[in-house]
C-alpha cells in the first residue's frame, strides 16, 4: 500500500465505523413498513450529513449514513480508456453477482462506480469490524487487480503479436544468402512454455543470422 | 452475414458441435480439457480450482491460459496434461474450463468466427437459471455472439422425432426416454416445457450394458481368449453391433437351444498391439445385454423397477390432462436406445401395464362402460443417437429461429437474466 | 493454441475417412470470413465427392487470378460446372485419387482450399513487384510505377489492400470493432504489433503501421471509406524478403488470418479477464463471508431426553 494511499483508506475506515451505528427503525410514512431509508428519502430527519472523502477527482468514496442504513459508493480510479473497461467489466461482473454479495448494491448511484448499501439488518447479523474490513480490502484490491489486469492485457498482445510475427522471421531465415549450416535450420526459434509465462526463447544462432546481411531486405 | 447457427450440445460424457441443417454433428468429442494445472479431485467442486492456483495467480503475466487441449487431443496428451471434466451431470462445474473449452472447439474445430453466427446451446432439465445467465455472460461477453438459445436437452429429442415416419405431427408434448453412457432419464414435457416433478432417472446405461455383456462373456468362458486390455473393447463392440432386444425372452432361449448354428455368431478380433488374432462365440449375451432394462433383476439388485413400468410411472406422476399425449409420443434419445427392437419391447411392455390398469378400473367402475383405451406409441428414429444435436439443427433451420433467440442487442439492454426467459417454437400446436 | 491453422479440420477428417470407406454425405460448414462450404455426394454415388465453396468476395478474386491458382493446385478436380450458389466446386472420385502418402499431401491441400483461393490477390502482387523492381527508375524524377491497387471485401464492413511497388508490397487490413470493449483490446494488441519490431529478434519483420480513424494514404482517394471511431486501419509492408521463393507460401497463409488471429486473442483475452474475476469475486466472497456472525447465539440446547427446543 502506498503511503498516499494508506491515509484514504484510515479516513473512510473511521467514518464506516462511526457512521455504522444503526437501529431498526419502522417507516414513518407507511404503515408496516420497514425501507432503508437512505433509498427511501421518506423523511429527511432521519438522514445524516452525505460526506465525500477523496483522494483525488478520481478516487472518492461517498458515505450516506441514515437512521437503519447507510449507503456507500466507491468511484474507482480509471486513468485511461484501457482501466475504464476493465473498472466496467470488473463491476459489472460483481453486481451481476449482488444475490451473493449481500451488502452490494445492484446499481450503482450514478457519479459512482460501485455502490454498497449496509441495512441494520445487515449489521445485526454480520459482525461490525468484519464488514469494514470487507469494504476496504475491497477498495485495496480493486485498484490492484485492475492494474494488474491492465498489465496483463498489454503482456499478452505483445507475446500475441511476438508470436505473430516471429514466424515471419523465421520464415526469412531460410531466405539467407549463405547456407547455414544444416543442424542450425531444424532449430526453429520456438515458444516453449515456462512456469512463469510464455518467453520466446532467442534462437541460439539468430545473432549469427542477424549480422549476415540479408539479400534483398 | 446470415450462416448457418451453430448447434452445440455438450454432455458431460461427449461434446455434439456442428453447424444446422446437417444431419450429424461435425464434431464429437470428449468434453474434457488438458491444462497445464494439476488435475485434483477437488477441482469439480464449484470454485476451488481459481483457489487452489490463487498463490501464482499474482505471477500470471504470459498467456500460458491458451496452452490447452480439448476433445481428443486432450485425452491424447493426458501423459503432461491434467484432464479435467467440466460438466458434470449434465451442469457446468468450472466455468474457466468451460469457457475456454468453448474458445478451442469454436475457433479451432468449427473455424467460425462467432460474432457472425447464432448459437443454440443445450441444457439439462431442471438446470438452474443462474447457470443459463453465466452461459449467456460468456457467450455474449467473451464471444459477442450476435443470438443465443439455450434449449433444453428433452424438448429438442423431442422434435428430432419429427422426422420419424410413426410421428403424425410436429407436437412437443411426448415422454423422452434418453439413454446415455453414465445415466438412463425419463422425462415428460408437456408442449415443449419439461414436468421437472415427474422426471426420474434409470441407474442403468451403456456403461452397465458393456460391463454385463463382460460378465456374461467371462462366466461362459470366452474371456481366456480376448486379451485381457481389450476386453472392454470387444464388450462393447459385441454391444453395438451384435445385440438386439428380444420380444419374449424364454421363447429366445428355447429359439438359441434348438438352432445354437443359427444364431450364434463369432465376433473376429486382433490384438491392439501384438496384432494376434483371435476368435470367441457370441451368443445369448445378444439379447441378454439390453434385456437388463427390461428384466435389471439379471444384472444386479440395486435397482428393480423395469424401464417400461419406469416410464409408466413416470405418465401418472405427470398432470392428468397431459398423460394421454405422454402416452402417445415416447421418443427414444441417446445411444443405448439404438438397439434393434428396444422401442417394439418398450411399447409392448408399457401397453400390457396401461391396458391392465384400464381393465381393473372398469372391473372397479363395475357399470357396463368401455374405455375407448390409450394409445400408446414408441417411437424410433433414424437420428437416436445424436437426437438432441439432430433437434437442435432441426429447430436452428426454422426461420422462427432467429425471432426466439436472445440477442445481443437484448443482452446489453438488459443484462443476463434474459435467458431466465425460454421461448418455445417450432411446434404446430 | 497460439497461431491459428490455414486449414479446415473438417474437410480433413471427412475425406480422410471417406477416400478409404466412401458412403453418402451431405455436410455444409463455414470457415473464417463468412466462406461456406458443402461437401456431398451428388446422384446418391458413394464415390464421387463433391466440395463446394461460397466465397464472399469471389468476384474480385477471379479478377486477381484466383482460378489460375486454384487450376494450378487441384488442376484435373476442378468441376467443370459449378454448384449453384456456390462459387468454385472440387470433384472427387474415390476410385481415382492419390493413395498412400500422396493422398494425405493431397486432401491437406484440399483442406486449404480457402487459404489458395484467398492467396491470389497476394501471389499477384508479389509478381508484380519483382515486375516493377526489374524496369529502372524514371529519370525525370516522377514518382516510379505502381501495382495495381486490389481491393478484397472479404467481409461485409472490412477489406484488404494490396499493393505492389518496386521495392515492397503493401497489405492494408481495414478493422472494425462491434464493440467498445473489443476495440479498446484490439487497439492494446494493435499497438504491440506495431511496437513488436523494436526488438532485436523481429527485426526483419514486415514492417507494421496502425491508424485509427484514419485511412493510410495508400488507399485514403478510394471511395466509400468510414472514418468513424470503430475503424482502424493495420498496414503491412512486406519487403522482398518476406515473398521469396521459400517464404512467400508462409507469408500469404499467415497475412489472410490477420484478422481471425486478433479476434481469436482479443476474445481470449477477454476469457481470461473472466477466470481472473471469478477468481477475484470468489475471494470477495470469502472476505465478506468472514464477516457473517456464525453461531453468535448460544449452542443448540437440549432436553435430558436429546429433543431439541429453540427459544422464538
Amino acid at each position: 500500500m502506498s503511503n498516499a494511499l494508506r491515509p484514504y483508506l484510515a479516513a473512510v475506515r473511521s467514518t464506516l465505523t462511526a457512521a455504522m451505528t444503526l437501529e431498526n427503525f419502522a417507516s414513518q410514512v407507511v404503515e408496516r413498513h420497514n425501507k432503508p431509508e437512505v433509498e427511501a428519502r421518506a423523511s429527511r430527519e432521519v438522514l445524516l450529513t452525505p460526506l465525500v472523502i477523496s483522494r483525488n477527482e478520481n478516487e472518492r468514496v461517498l458515505i450516506e449514513p441514515s437512521v437503519n442504513s447507510i449507503r456507500l459508493s466507491i468511484s474507482i480510479k480509471q486513468a485511461d480508456e484501457i482501466e475504464k473497461i476493465l473498472c466496467h467489466k470488473f463491476t459489472r461482473f460483481m453486481t451481476m453477482r449482488a444475490e451473493s454479495f449481500i451488502i452490494l448494491r445492484r446499481k450503482p448511484v450514478p457519479g459512482y462506480d460501485i455502490s454498497f448499501l449496509i441495512t441494520n439488518f445487515h449489521s445485526e447479523s454480520m459482525l461490525k469490524h468484519k464488514l469494514v474490513d470487507f469494504i476496504i480490502q475491497f477498495m485495496e484490491e480493486v485498484d490492484k487487480e485492475i492494474s494488474e489486469m491492465k498489465l496483463s492485457l498489454n503482456s499478452r498482445a505483445r507475446i500475441v503479436a511476438e508470436s505473430y510475427l516471429i514466424q515471419s522471421y523465421e520464415a526469412c531465415l531460410h531466405d539467407l544468402p549463405t547456407n547455414p549450416p544444416t543442424h542450425t535450420m531444424s532449430k526453429r526459434p520456438e515458444i516453449c512454455w515456462l512456469d512463469g509465462g510464455v518467453h520466446i526463447v532467442e534462437n541460439r544462432w539468430s545473432r549469427v543470422f542477424l549480422s549476415t546481411p540479408v539479400k534483398s531486405g | 452475414m446470415n450462416q448457418a447457427p451453430i448447434i452445440s450440445d455438450n454432455g458431460s460424457g461427449f461434446s455434439k458441435i456442428g453447424f444446422a441443417g446437417n444431419s450429424d454433428p461435425s464434431f464429437v468429442f470428449p468434453t474434457a480439457i488438458a491444462t497445464r494445472e494439476v488435475a485434483t479431485g477437488a477441482s469439480t467442486v464449484r470454485g476451488a480450482t481459481p483457489a487452489s492456483r490463487g498463490s501464482n495467480l499474482a505471477s500470471k503475466r504470459g498467456i500460458e491460459d491458451l496452452d490447452f487441449h480439448i476433445g481428443d487431443e486432450a485425452m491424447a496428451n493426458s501423459k503432461t496434461y491434467g484432464i479435467h471434466y467440466p460438466i458434470r451431470h449434465g451442469m457446468i462445474e468450472n466455468w474457466d474450463h468451460m469457457e475456454r473449452y468453448w474458445e478451442q472447439s469454436i475457433f479451432k474445430y468449427l473455424r467460425a468466427e462467432p460474432e457472425d453466427h447464432y448459437f443454440l446451446l443445450t441444457e439439462p432439465p431442471l438446470n438452474a437459471p443462474e447457470n443459463r445467465e453465466q452461459t449467456a455472460e460468456i457467450f455474449f461477453e467473451s464471444f459477442n455472439v450476435p443470438g443465443l438459445y439455450i434449449a433444453v436437452q428433452a424438448v429438442l429429442a423431442l422434435a428430432a422425432s419429427w422426422t420419424s415416419n410413426q410421428a403424425t405431427d410436429r407436437t412437443l408434448t411426448g415422454t423422452v426416454v434418453d439413454s446415455g453412457d453414465g445415466v438412463t432419464h425419463v422425462i415428460p414435457c408437456a408442449e415443449g416445457y419439461v414436468i421437472g416433478s415427474a422426471i426420474k432417472h434409470i441407474p442403468i446405461a451403456g456403461r452397465d450394458i458393456t460391463a454385463f455383456v463382460q460378465t456374461l462373456l467371462r462366466e461362459r468362458g470366452e474371456t481366456v481368449n480376448i486379451p485381457p486390455e481389450d476386453q472392454l473393447k470387444v464388450a462393447q463392440k459385441i454391444k453395438e453391433s451384435y445385440s438386439y432386444v428380444c420380444q419374449d425372452i424364454v421363447k429366445e432361449f428355447r429359439k438359441y437351444d434348438a438352432d445354437p448354428y443359427k444364431y450364434f455368431q463369432r465376433y473376429d478380433g486382433e490384438h491392439s498391439v501384438t496384432g494376434r488374432k483371435y476368435s470367441i462365440d457370441v451368443g445369448f449375451e445378444r439379447f441378454l445385454a439390453p434385456e437388463i432394462f427390461f428384466n435389471p433383476e439379471i444384472n444386479s439388485s440395486d435397482f428393480l423397477t423395469p424401464l417400461p413400468i419406469v416410464v409408466d410411472d413416470v405418465i401418472q406422476a405427470s398432470p392428468i390432462d397431459v398423460r394421454r399425449g405422454l402416452y402417445k409420443n415416447i421418443v427414444l434419445s441417446g445411444g443405448s436406445t439404438m438397439f434393434k427392437d428396444f422401442g417394439r419391447r418398450l411399447q409392448q411392455d408399457l401397453k400390457i401395464v396401461v391396458d391392465r390398469r384400464i381393465q381393473n378400473s372398469e372391473a372397479a367402475a363395475g357399470t357396463n362402460l368401455k374405455s375407448t383405451g390409450v394409445d400408446v406409441n414408441v417411437i424410433s428414429h433414424k437420428r437416436q443417437r445424436y437426437a438432441v444435436w439432430y433437434g437442435g439443427s432441426l429447430l436452428a433451420s426454422l426461420p422462427d429461429f432467429y425471432t426466439s433467440c436472445h440477442t445481443k442487442a437484448q443482452y446489453d439492454e438488459i443484462g443476463p437474466s434474459i435467458c431466465r426467459r425460454y421461448q418455445i417454437f417450432g411446434s404446430v400446436n | 493454441m497460439i497461431l491459428l491453422e490455414s486449414h479446415s479440420t473438417i474437410i480433413l477428417n471427412t475425406l480422410t475417412e471417406k477416400f478409404t470407406n466412401p458412403s453418402t454425405i451431405d455436410i455444409q460448414f463455414v470457415d473464417y470470413d463468412g466462406v461456406r462450404f458443402h461437401l456431398h455426394t451428388p446422384d446418391r454415388k458413394k464415390t464421387e465427392i463433391l466440395l463446394s465453396m461460397s466465397i464472399r468476395c469471389w468476384g474480385e478474386l477471379v479478377r486477381y487470378g484466383a482460378l489460375d491458382v486454384i487450376g494450378r493446385e487441384y488442376g484435373p478436380y476442378v468441376a467443370p460446372t459449378v454448384e449453384p450458389g456456390y462459387d468454385v466446386s472440387l470433384a472427387f472420385d474415390t476410385n481415382n485419387v492419390p493413395q498412400g502418402e500422396d493422398q494425405v499431401a493431397f486432401i491437406k491441400s484440399v483442406a486449404l482450399l480457402k487459404r489458395n483461393a484467398l492467396a491470389a490477390p497476394f501471389e499477384r502482387a508479389f509478381a508484380e513487384q519483382k515486375a516493377l523492381e526489374s524496369t529502372p527508375a524514371p529519370t525525370d524524377g516522377s514518382p516510379r510505377a505502381q501495382g495495381q491497387l486490389m481491393q478484397i471485401h472479404y467481409r461485409d464492413e472490412e477489406a484488404i489492400y494490396v499493393r505492389a511497388s518496386h521495392d515492397r508490397v503493401t497489405v492494408v487490413f481495414s478493422t472494425i470493432f462491434k464493440e467498445e470493449t473489443d476495440r479498446i483490446f484490439g487497439k492494446v494488441f494493435l499497438q504491440e504489433f506495431v511496437d513488436a519490431r523494436k526488438l532485436a529478434s523481429l527485426q526483419t519483420a514486415p514492417q507494421v503501421l496502425y491508424s485509427n480513424r484514419d485511412p493510410p494514404l495508400e488507399i485514403r482517394h478510394l471511395p466509400g471509406l468510414k472514418n468513424t471511431e470503430d475503424v482502424g486501419y493495420v498496414t503491412f509492408v512486406l519487403f522482398p524478403r518476406h515473398f521469396s521463393a521459400l517464404t512467400a507460401e508462409e507469408t500469404i497463409s499467415r497475412i489472410q488470418l490477420f484478422r481471425d488471429y486478433l479476434h481469436y486473442h482479443i476474445k481470449c483475452s477477454k476469457a481470461y479477464m473472466h477466470s481472473r474475476l471469478r477468481h477475484r469475486v470468489t475471494e470477495f466472497l470469502k472476505i465478506l463471508n468472514r464477516a457473517k456472525a456464525e453461531n453468535l447465539g448460544e449452542k443448540e440446547r437440549k432436553t435430558v431426553t436429546g429433543r431439541t427446543f429453540s427459544a422464538r
